[in-house]
Order: C-alpha cells, then structure tokens, then sequence
C-alpha cells in the first residue's frame, strides 16, 4: 500500500470525494440533457384497435395536456390504414391520450407520464376502441 | 482489546438510527409513490413507484432558476463564512484589550435569534441597495458565531511555537492564518462549511423578506409558492422535499468526517 505521503499533489487534489462526486453529477446531467435533446420532438405514435385487435383506419386521436390543474385538448390526429397515429406537437410532459370513431366506439382517456416536455414515445399498448366507453 | 462486548451498544445505535431514518424514508417512499400519508393501514414498502412527480416538481414552478438562486446563494455565504470565521477565529486566539468583553459579547449576541434583527438587517440591506440581490440574500449570513467558535476552537489547538516560527520566518499575521492556520484547521473548515451551507440553503424567513421578484427566489420560498399553487399534491409535494434536502445530504455525506473533527477538536485536552 503507498503511502499518502507520496502521492503527488495533482492526483490527491483531483481523486476525492469532493471532486469526483460532483464531477460524476455533472456527467450524469451533461449525459441526461445530451438525451433529452435528441429525443424532445414532441412526438407521440400509437396504435389504435377495436376490441378484436383489429387496427382501426380513421380514428380520431385526442391529445390533452396538463394546463395547470386540469386537462385541455391540444391537437387531434388521425390513424393511417394500419391503425397507427402520430402527433407531431406535443409539448407536454403529463398527457392524456383517447381514440375515437362514430359507429365503433372510443377508448378512454389513457394518461401518458413522460419524463421530460416533448419526449418522443412509443405507446406501448394500442387505443381500444369500444362501443360501451 | 475490549473489556466488555461491543454488540449491545450497536444493536442500541442501530435502532436508534432505524427510528431516526423512518421519517426520511416515509417521505422518499410517498414522493415516488403519491400514497396518501394518513392512510390505514400504512403499507411500508412502496407500490409502483414511479419518478413523475419529480418531473412534474421541476416543470410545475421554475425548480432550475430557484436551484440556482440556492446554489449562489450558499457558495457566497460558506465562502464568506469561511473567509471571514476564520479571520475572526484568529484574532480570539490572540491577546488584545478587553479580550474577554468581546468573547462574552459574541457569546451574548448568539442568544438573539436572528427575528429580532430581521429589521435592522433589512434596513441596512436597503441602504446598501442590495435588497432583490444575491449579495443581499446571503449577506446575513456572511458570518455566523457558532462558527467563529469552531474556528477558534481548532486555532487554539496549534502550537504557540508553530506561529512564533511563522512570525520570525516574516511572514504577516494574514499569511499566517493562510498558509499555517488553515492547512491545520480542515475540520473546521468542513465544519463552517456544512453548516453555512445548510444553514442558507434551509432558510426561509430572509429570503421572504429581501426578494421581491419571483426570479430571485429560492427552493424554500419555491416550497411555499408550490404549497400555493397545488392542492392536491402530496407526491409531488414530498418529490420537491427530496430535492430541496438532497444537496445538503450529500454535501453531508461527503464531508461527516471533516465535520465530526471540526465539531469535536478543542473539545478535549491533550
């Protein structure tokens, strides 16, 4: 074991706790805001099905956002052929997603958490539409 | 080699610890989980927790700009504690005139709480035109008594003879105290700045008085203007406890053992 003594200077001053702690913090943050950066395009993609897990073409999907204390409704989209839906202007990070076509029902309001504004998700359960929702 | 078993004593300690660190842990498990504190029976371990109501801390009011404020706030004021401690630290280990007088006046002065200057301190504040400011916010703070102490204390525990040696080696009582005193003093450094730290990060009352814009707050006025603005709020609420008491934990943890020997030198002789 070397003595304490004989380690140089620059390395006892650079090597403790109270310089790597807060410099492994500042990594982590450098690191999660690189994250957030590459990944804050506001998009939300899902998929929209009935109750058979059938996707279903030209619903309407609902987008509502967190204003304060209550949920407002932002922007709609609507499914492609494959059942799938992409909103391209969410700004939020507390949402709420609901589908809806006349003649085969909607979904309930699915509340969606992100961990930052405008995070880029992937749903990773559909929409299902229903007749009794 | 010891006389009796050691055991009983840390079975005792660790209980102790337990019950202390309840608190602490009941509000980490709510601010991941948003269980309502007063229901029955309490589960103690968390169900599905998740870290959105830190997310929702740090969009709900503008946590970054008070974090920072915090953060400017506390270097300025453990700067200026350290600076300024062990300044007058120093000179109560010297002899002058009415030596005595001045050490039973600080000791004095320690039992006016801080209220009862709240406005003298405001006025002066004012005159400086540092009211709003982050000068005027840590300015109080600039110097504590407690500290002054605990410097003293460490300074006393020097050799006479080490300063004589720095004296007629030339050097000024000002480069004594950094070049021989300080080097010699680092608990009392970690000491004056763990509690200079916490002691500004957790106020609240100051901070209320001398801001007047909302950017130029700090995370316990934030605390308040949370509790404000949410009702229904508890995970969130615990979320924004974590954050605020997370800096002065860690700053704790890192620096206990400077900080036990600041506290503990000049306690006992020999």
């Amino acid at each position: 074991m070397s003595d304490p003594a004989e380690t140089p200077r620059w390395r006892r001053s650079v090597f403790n706790r109270f310089v790597l702690v807060p410099a492994g913090i500042a990594v982590a943050v450098a690191l999660w805001n690189v994250y957030v950066s590459t990944h804050d395009h506001g998009l939300v993609a899902g998929r929209v099905v009935d109750t058979a897990g059938r996707p279903v073409a030209g619903a309407t999907v609902a987008l509502w956002v967190l204003n304060f204390t209550t949920y407002v409704e932002k922007t709609r989209a609507t499914t492609d052929s494959e059942g799938r839906f992409v909103i391209t202007d969410n700004d939020s990070h507390n949402i709420r997603l609901a589908a809806e076509k006349p003649g085969i029902g909607r979904s309930p309001r699915v509340p969606v958490r992100l961990y930052f504004r405008a995070e880029d998700i992937e749903l990773r359960e559909p929409l299902v539409l229903a007749a009794s929702n | 080699m010891h006389r009796y078993p050691r055991w009983p004593i840390h079975v005792a300690l660790t209980g102790v610890s337990f019950v202390m660190l309840i608190p602490f842990y009941w509000v980490l498990k709510t601010s991941v989980t948003g269980e309502n504190i007063f229901a029955y029976p309490p589960s103690v371990l968390p169900k599905a927790p998740h870290p959105f109501y830190y997310v929702d801390v740090w969009y709900y009011i503008p946590f970054a700009r008070y974090f920072l404020n915090s953060v400017v706030v506390s270097a300025l004021a453990v700067a200026a504690n350290v600076i300024f401690n062990a300044m007058a630290g120093y000179a109560l280990t010297r002899d002058f005139p009415a030596k005595r007088f001045v050490l039973l006046l600080f000791l004095s002065c320690m039992m006016v709480p801080f209220q009862a200057t709240i406005i003298p301190a405001y006025l002066i504040t004012g005159r400086l035109g540092l009211l709003d400011s982050y000068w005027g916010l840590a300015l109080p703070q600039f110097s504590t008594i407690v500290c002054i102490f605990v410097f003293k204390a460490s300074f006393d525990a020097v050799p006479r003879s080490l300063i004589d040696a720095a004296r007629i080696d030339g050097l000024s009582e000002w480069r004594i105290i950094w070049r021989v005193m300080m080097p010699l003093a680092k608990g009392a450094i970690a000491t004056n700045v763990i509690l200079g730290f916490i002691w500004s990060w957790n106020n609240f009352l100051w901070p209320l008085i001398v801001t007047r814009s909302a950017e130029m707050q700090t995370l316990p006025l934030g605390l308040a203007r949370f509790l404000s603005y949410q009702e229904d709020t508890t995970g969130a609420l615990y979320a924004f406890c974590i954050m605020v008491l997370a800096p002065g934990i860690l700053l704790f943890l890192m620096a206990q053992k400077e900080f036990i020997r600041g506290l503990t030198s000049g306690a006992t002789k020999g």
